[in-house]
């Protein structure tokens, strides 16, 4: 510990810190500016095509152009929004489960909080015929009691990443089963909306679910990024986030709550769209560097959600569920990483 | 380095029902070297913890400076007192110096993120643990000795004046036991830093050690300097293993030799008979 090597290491130490943050810094930025065109792209194609400056014209109230004004604003302008906002939602919740469990399966679409939001939202729908506020708060309360459930099921004198996991996976299919259940039951027309629903699309948002997913992304986005510094010390494990400090218990309650209430409020606007949750956050890590963000994986699954419905709505034959895409692009992924979470031994 | 007092008056730890250590008073002495041991399950791990705030006492209390540590904020003590657990997690694709940067959480705040201070605390774990050329290097692409080493590096970064060592040379063969042990010495010597290791090796216990607590049940069996306390009689006592101790012939410390029931020489037999 010699003073003279000191100086020039802490030189290294802050030249590799601050490439490491110039380059995070620039893939956010990128991340940004590809979500804002993906936006302007949803925005401009369809049936009635409008030009890119006519469509920025239009969002900024620059001049008057009633039936542009009307297909922008009115009605490609929710896709938008809740394409923008069920993508961070999902986003940002995926890694912040992804990092607490210190494990790569333990995305809440896949352990069983987005099936178990759905399962009340879809009650509420079929069996109520339920108002928007109904079904964010059946959304809430479903994502809420299940990842408790799970919470509680998994706990053994603390809680373990694989063991959250593997009986999440069990009550997912539960929830599902559940699913199965109140569809069999419903008439043959509702049954189909359920259908659509349960896949999971942009294109169904109702306006009230809408302002409240975006509302609270205004509140909790901001958190999240604040509780990206305890979120730091969590991943070392319990005891090492102790000893460096850090609340652990509050800390984590806060991470976790903030995140069921995201995934249950996107499921509310746009059903269980399935694997952005999951893949948001590892590709994010992989295009920011080791040690990731929570912004970037935000923005990441912004970038999937909108991208997947412009395929969803406009590459294919006949207009799909987001969902539908998702999926197609999420479950190689979800293969992919199952074996090489095997071959490399860790998992749990 | 200041001088600080870390005691623990009537510490009584447990999990669920059962209690691991029951109204233990211990004082661990400032600036040296402390090496806790016994057999598996006799509570030295738990004591250790207690005393890094991991465990909130039943009873009793834990004294940082006076003060019991449950009352001080978490990041406070943590200033004052680092601990490296006994399996800590390395996140997914994490580096060397991202992971060692992290032993300065204590230090940063809500807006003061980093530091020139932190760049050099950094530089100065990895230096002293010798992994200055890792730290680019993913940790999963890393041996065992070099991996504890950084997470050594991880708690050296938190720059504390009192260091916590859950079991630190578990997973590395004796070149690299020693070598660790050796780490710590330095940094004992150099700059007065208080080190606590509970250690399964009996031998570099005693070698490595200022002062030696020999624990079993829960309780404190004796304590003192290795050679004091590390004698046929207590170490059969805490371990049950029936030994000779002996100089060792590098250090002078005593040395553990187990009995056992076979490959004794036939000369020691009858001169034991």
């Amino acid at each position: 510990m010699t003073p003279a090597l000191d100086v020039l290491d802490a030189d290294v130490v802050r030249s590799g810190r601050r490439a490491q943050r110039r380059r995070s810094a620039v893939v956010t930025s990128v991340l940004a500016l590809v979500v804002l065109g993906l936006c302007v792209l949803t925005l401009m194609i369809g049936s009635y095509a409008v030009p890119a400056p006519d469509v920025i014209a239009s969002l900024l109230r620059l001049k008057d152009d009633a039936p542009t004004d009307f297909v922008v604003r009115d009605l490609r302008l929710p896709t938008v929004a809740t394409g923008l906002g069920v993508g961070i939602a999902l986003g940002v919740a995926g890694v912040v489960f992804q990092k607490l469990l210190g494990n790569p399966l333990a995305s809440p679409d896949f352990v069983g909080v987005s099936s178990g939001a759905s399962v009340l939202a879809v009650s509420s729908i079929v069996l109520l015929d339920a108002g928007s506020t109904v079904v964010s708060g059946s959304a809430l309360a479903g994502a809420v009691l299940t990842a408790a459930l799970i919470y509680v099921l998994a706990w053994r004198d603390g809680i373990s990443g694989y063991r959250f996991v593997l009986i999440g996976i069990g009550v997912s299919q539960f929830m599902l089963a559940i699913i199965g259940y109140i569809v069999a039951r419903a008439d043959v027309y509702e049954a189909r909306e359920a259908m659509t629903w349960l896949v999971g699309t942009v294109g169904q948002a109702g306006t009230g679910e809408l302002r409240t997913l975006l509302v609270a992304l205004v509140v909790l986005v901001p958190t999240a990024l604040l509780l990206e510094r305890p979120l730091r010390a969590l991943e070392l494990g319990d005891d090492a986030a102790t000893a460096l400090g850090s609340r652990v218990e509050v800390s984590r309650l806060a991470l976790l709550a903030l995140s069921i209430v995201l995934i249950g409020l996107s499921v509310a606007v746009a059903g269980p769209i399935m694997f952005v949750a999951l893949i948001a956050g590892p590709i994010a890590q992989r295009l920011t560097g080791p040690g990731g963000s929570l912004l970037a994986a935000g923005l990441v699954g912004a970038v999937i959600v909108l991208g997947a419905d412009l395929v969803a709505q406009h590459l294919v034959p006949a207009p799909l569920p987001t969902g539908v895409v998702t999926g197609i692009v999420g479950a190689p992924y979800l293969i992919w990483l199952l074996a090489t979470v095997n071959r490399e031994g860790r998992g749990g | 380095m200041t001088s600080h007092d870390l005691r623990a008056t009537n510490l009584t730890l447990g999990y669920a029902s059962t209690d691991i250590v029951s109204d233990l008073d211990v004082t661990i002495p400032d600036g040296r070297i402390t090496v806790i041991v016994g057999a598996n399950a006799c509570g030295k791990s738990t004591l250790l913890r207690g005393l890094a705030r991991l465990l909130r006492p039943r009873g009793g209390e834990v004294l940082l400076d006076g003060t019991s540590v449950q009352d001080m904020r978490s990041i406070d003590v943590a200033k004052v007192l680092g601990l490296l657990p006994q399996t800590p997690v390395a996140p997914d694709g994490i580096t060397v110096g991202d992971l060692v940067g992290r032993g300065r959480y204590p230090h940063q705040g809500w807006f003061r993120r980093w530091s020139a201070e932190d760049d050099r605390a950094v530089a100065a774990a990895l230096e002293a643990t010798g992994t200055a050329d890792l730290v680019d290097r993913q940790i999963a692409e890393l041996s065992g000795g070099q991996r504890q080493r950084v997470w050594v590096a991880m708690a050296l970064a938190q720059d504390t004046d009192l260091l916590l060592l859950d079991e630190p040379t578990t997973y590395l063969d004796i070149n690299h036991q020693v070598e660790l042990l050796d780490l710590l010495t330095d940094l004992n010597r150099a700059s007065a830093k208080t080190v606590v290791i509970v250690l399964h090796d009996l031998n570099l216990a005693c070698r490595y050690a200022d002062h030696i607590i020999a624990m079993k049940q829960g309780a404190i069996v004796a304590e003192g300097s290795p050679r004091e306390v590390v004698t046929a009689a207590v170490v059969t006592d805490v371990f049950g293993l029936a030994c000779e101790v002996v100089p060792d012939p590098v250090s002078g410390t005593p040395m553990v030799v187990p009995r056992g029931r076979h490959h004794a020489a036939r000369e020691v037999v009858e001169a034991l008979a």
